[in-house]
């Protein structure tokens, strides 16, 4: 099905255009992405839709031929995994055109062209099966990214924009070394050099090959997620990046590092990720138990909700690594719902820098009078970060500690520790900013959300109630599905509990 | 003696007599017409481009019948029209560099020296004889000398001179020495590693690869023979500085490939050890060199050390990947490098990193241009050099050498250091005091247009050229492994017998 090519396409086609329409007018590359968008958003419910019924777990196929000599094919395929993050990217994407990048003055064109590449990079990562590809898309996703937070960032941009490219970049040269180590020894074993994440999935691994090649994945992917000690890229990029791609970095680009934890740490390791999984599991307790501490003492309003994405996503990797579907299942939802309440609170808080032209907390205070719509705004999606009952965070979260729980206790328990503090720096945060007494003597008037604000962070609501009142749809889709020409037993999805 | 020669003649590659035909037309022209005016000069740019396309066209001629053994002085094979191939078109890219820039008011000479250089770069990368190989390399070193100090006025350019003078004379003294002492071991003059032909001593065998090795190490500027590079190209005129990273470059690696197609390089045995070290010290060296630099030329000097380094990892990684990678880069790194250099010259007399402030706003094209080489440089996709470098990866890991590996990943992330820089300066915007840069000449504006497009072009489609660059080897037959195998076919025959001078 060439849909799947046109996923990349199209933003690439709609980056091109929105690039001329910058040489035009200043004004015309807003609506030329908003334009790319919708169209993006048709496609991906066209795919949706053309599914044949019953036709098996894995959705839709492509591919052609790229690099014959080397067994390099652009094969893409996606399955439902696949297809619930693809819907968060392009969800995300619309309030990162609508809401951020409409007051960019400093050449539009140029900006919406990156956004729209970033864009593009993701959709391959997220579709890509043949695992040179996938690496090709994984490398091409950051240099858009890079120039737009060089450019368009705030005081500190250069340094945090390089640290997120040397970080990237490093660790994927690492998930290179494996991607080729896995393909050689598929090479010896059968004679044939290729790049097929399906026929990859049958060579014979010794426990240590497979250890070590699943370290080098697991490395880049970590590093992605953020897993705690490699994460120390992402408070400075978060912090310094223009709201938009703050967006699409905390909604987006955090979950290609899940996705890939998903697809092929443990799809593809299966045994190595069980013995791995003790300490996958410990790191993933230190990041939510650390991200939450650190983001209690945060004055910038942005680091803070950066930190508390460590926190958050350290859920995703306690899920992937508990070895049930159950797990898997939640981290999936965690991932969606917190790629919506983050998204939400970057623009609200890229809103709030806009008007007071600060992100200290300490000069915030009071906010709720002089600017009722955008607090209350704020109090919901700081309340659906902390994971109340009804949102889709309180799901994932309680699905992830439910299959913790089965393997590991103590971990479960560090776990729910964690949601007692995000407890509390969200609420700090919410009382900080908008309640209390306002610095000096009162705010001037200030411009509150307008209707277009109000229209996408309700429709992001909505989104966010929906998953947490009726997960089912999603919870359906998310189980990656199995390889279709393994022999393989899916220990790591099926089997339950530990042995 | 004359039937002997005229006997030898079809046993000389076609681009060699076309580059060599036309060096004496553009001599009788500058002879019979001293220009005194501008026509002198577009002529004289024309019969050189006239020159070098005849040459490229030269490639597809049919391969010359094999002579004897002992007489041969050319390997015409694949490995050959693919290096001459790529030297041509770099030639042919300096060519329009320089159409205005090295023009002053005799630029005739210039574009004589660029020919000669190239007729150097194209023996040399042919040669399968040590004196052919010889005669080549000094032809392209004396003309890189005379092009280096074109422009007498510019006082850098003497001092680069002198060092190239200087140094390149030492080396080249060195690969004599060590040629002579191959021979006087083996008796013959095949342009190989003595060792190969089992010699009664191996520890003078062994001194003679190592002496010879240093020369070409010192052409090639691989670490710890790197030093003079960055003053030579900082102080040569730009068009002059890509030729000598580029086509002097490209020529000594493919000899270098060639000298050791009959050796072994699997193992950690010594010449591959040796090698190896090079490589490394090459990599982390020059990009290191290149990190705390603050003038274009000397960074591109750096990360050019360092592509040398990479280069010989793909060397080292003997099987059917490592010589297509090594292919594959060497064609990757001459566009890249030619492109940055292109775009050095497309923004004149801005030799400072500094000065590339806000290039982004005041000449989006050519900082535009500049970024893609860089990323080709970088390893960043979707410039060809993302894939190639994955290509030589892949090379590394099927030859198990891990600890190159490790070396390339350390210094492919300092590199990435730098490149990143030079784009984040040029994404800065601009001091309202920086001079407006100077317009490009046209011939640089289609030179890097056309770069751009083919290292993008490149890097989404390398499919074709990869299918060519393993065809380069697939003579071999199944276990063909070594780069230039089809050289291994020439020599099928026995040895010669050996001739005891020593002794």
């Amino acid at each position: 099905m060439m849909a799947l090519y046109a996923l990349v396409l199209l933003p690439l086609v709609g980056a091109a255009a929105a690039w001329l329409a910058g040489r035009a007018s200043p004004r015309a590359p807003w609506p030329v992405a908003v334009a790319t968008l919708v169209l993006l958003a048709a496609l991906l419910a066209y795919i949706t839709w053309a599914v044949p019924a019953g036709g098996g777990p894995w959705l839709a196929h492509a591919s052609a031929p790229w690099i014959p000599a080397l067994g390099i094919t652009l094969r893409c395929d996606m399955d439902g995994l696949g297809l619930v993050l693809l819907w968060l990217t392009v969800v995300l994407s619309f309030p990162c055109v609508l809401l951020a990048s409409r007051d960019i003055t400093d050449t539009p064109g140029t900006f919406h062209a990156l956004l729209l590449a970033t864009i593009a990079g993701v959709d391959g990562v997220f579709i890509a099966t043949d695992l040179f590809l996938f690496f090709f898309f994984w490398e091409l996703m950051l240099v858009p990214l890079y120039v737009l937070i060089t450019v368009w960032g705030h005081e500190d941009r250069t340094r945090a924009a390089f640290k997120f490219f040397l970080f990237t970049q490093g660790s994927g040269l690492l998930m290179l070394l494996s991607i080729l180590g896995l393909a050689f020894v598929h090479q010896q074993q059968t004679g044939i050099l290729t790049f097929d994440y399906f026929a990859l999935a049958t060579t014979h691994l010794s426990p240590v090959l497979a250890m070590g090649l699943m370290l080098g994945f697991f490395v880049a992917f970590a590093v992605k997620l953020p897993v705690v000690p490699l994460h120390v890229w992402l408070p400075d990029t978060h912090t310094q990046a223009p709201t938009a791609g703050s967006v699409l970095l905390a909604g987006v680009l955090l979950k290609t590092g899940g996705y890939g934890l998903i697809r092929f740490v443990v799809l593809l390791f299966p045994d190595a990720a069980i013995r791995f999984a003790p300490v996958a599991l410990a790191l993933g307790a230190l990041g939510i138990l650390y991200g939450a501490w650190l983001s209690l003492v945060q004055d910038d309003i942005k680091r803070l909700i950066a930190y508390s994405s460590v926190s958050h996503l350290g859920f995703v990797l306690l899920g992937v690594f508990s070895a049930s579907p159950l797990g898997v299942a939640g981290a999936v939802v965690q991932m969606v719902a917190h790629g919506l309440s983050t998204g939400a609170l970057f623009v609200i808080a890229g809103a709030l820098q806009d008007r007071l032209h600060t992100r200290d907390l300490r000069r915030m205070g009071g906010l709720w009078p002089a600017l009722p719509h955008l607090s209350a705004t704020g109090l919901v999606f700081a309340i659906a970060s902390l994971g109340l009952p009804g949102l889709g965070n309180f799901v994932g979260e309680f699905l992830v500690l439910l299959a913790t729980w089965r393997i590991s206790p103590p971990i479960a328990i560090l776990g729910a520790a964690g949601l007692v503090l995000s407890a509390l720096y969200a609420l700090t945060m919410v009382g900080r900013a908008f309640l209390g007494p306002p610095p000096g003597d009162g705010w001037p008037a200030l411009p509150d959300f307008g209707a277009r604000h109000m229209a996408v962070l309700g429709a992001a609501m909505a989104l966010l109630l929906a998953l947490g009142l009726y997960p089912q749809p999603v919870l359906d889709l998310s189980l990656p599905a199995p390889l279709l020409h393994s022999a393989l037993p899916h220990a790591a999805l099926t089997g339950g509990p530990r042995p | 003696m004359t039937a002997t020669l005229i006997a030898a003649l079809p046993d000389v590659p076609a681009p060699v007599l076309v580059l060599a035909a036309g060096i004496l037309v553009l001599l009788l022209a500058i002879a019979c017409r001293r220009p005194g005016r501008e026509s002198g000069t577009v002529a004289g740019a024309i019969i050189a481009a006239a020159t070098l396309g005849l040459a490229f066209a030269g490639l597809w001629s049919p391969a010359p019948p094999h002579a004897a053994d002992m007489a041969r002085l050319f390997a015409a094979d694949a490995w050959f029209a693919y290096g001459a191939g790529l030297i041509l078109l770099s030639s042919g890219g300096i060519l329009a560099m320089s159409w205005r820039q090295m023009a002053g008011e005799r630029a005739d000479e210039a574009h004589l020296l660029l020919l000669l250089g190239t007729l150097g770069a194209v023996v040399v990368a042919g040669s399968a004889n040590a004196i052919a190989f010889f005669v080549g390399l000094e032809t392209l070193s004396l003309s890189l000398l005379g092009l280096i100090a074109y422009r007498p006025r510019l006082p850098d350019a003497v001092e680069a001179a002198m060092k190239y003078l200087v140094l390149a004379g030492t080396s080249s003294a060195i690969l004599l020495f060590g040629l002579a002492l191959a021979y006087a071991e083996t008796g013959d003059l095949r342009f190989t590693v003595p060792l190969a032909a089992n010699p009664a001593e191996p520890a003078l065998a062994m001194a003679a690869t190592l002496l010879v090795l240093t020369g070409l190490f010192f052409k090639l500027s691989a670490a710890p023979f790197h030093l003079w590079l960055a003053d030579v190209l900082d102080g040569a005129p730009t068009p002059v500085a890509a030729f000598i990273a580029v086509v002097s470059k490209i020529a000594l690696f493919v000899a270098l490939a060639r000298y050791f197609a009959m050796t072994d390089l699997t193992g950690t045995a010594w010449p591959a050890q040796d090698l190896a070290i090079v490589a490394v010290l090459s990599m982390v060296g020059g990009n290191l060199l290149a990190f705390g630099q603050t003038k274009l030329k000397r960074l591109l000097a750096g990360s050019s050390i360092a592509h040398i380094g990479y280069l010989l990892v793909a060397l080292l990684s003997a099987g059917p990947l490592g010589a297509g990678s090594a292919a594959f880069y060497l064609a990757a790194y001459a566009a890249a490098t030619l492109g940055a250099f292109a775009a050095l010259g497309a923004a004149p007399d801005q030799p400072d990193l500094a000065a590339w402030r806000g290039m982004f706003h005041r000449r989006p094209a050519v900082a535009l241009a500049l970024s893609i080489m860089l990323a080709s440089l970088a390893g960043i996709p979707p410039a060809v050099g993302f894939f190639a470098k994955a290509y030589i990866v892949a090379a590394g890991m099927s030859a198990h050498r891990m600890l190159l590996l490790a070396a390339l990943i350390v210094s492919s992330i300092i590199g990435l250091c730098y490149y990143l820089n030079v784009a984040r300066v040029m994404m800065t915007p601009a001091p309202d005091t920086a001079a407006p840069a100077g317009a490009a000449a046209s011939g640089t504006t289609v030179l890097l247009t056309a770069l751009a497009l083919a290292t993008v072009l490149l890097g989404l489609f390398p499919g074709p050229l990869v299918q060519r660059t393993t065809a380069l080897f697939r003579s071999a037959g199944p276990g063909g492994a070594t780069l230039a195998a089809s050289h291994d076919i020439l020599y099928a025959s026995t040895p010669p017998p050996r001739q005891r001078l020593l002794r």
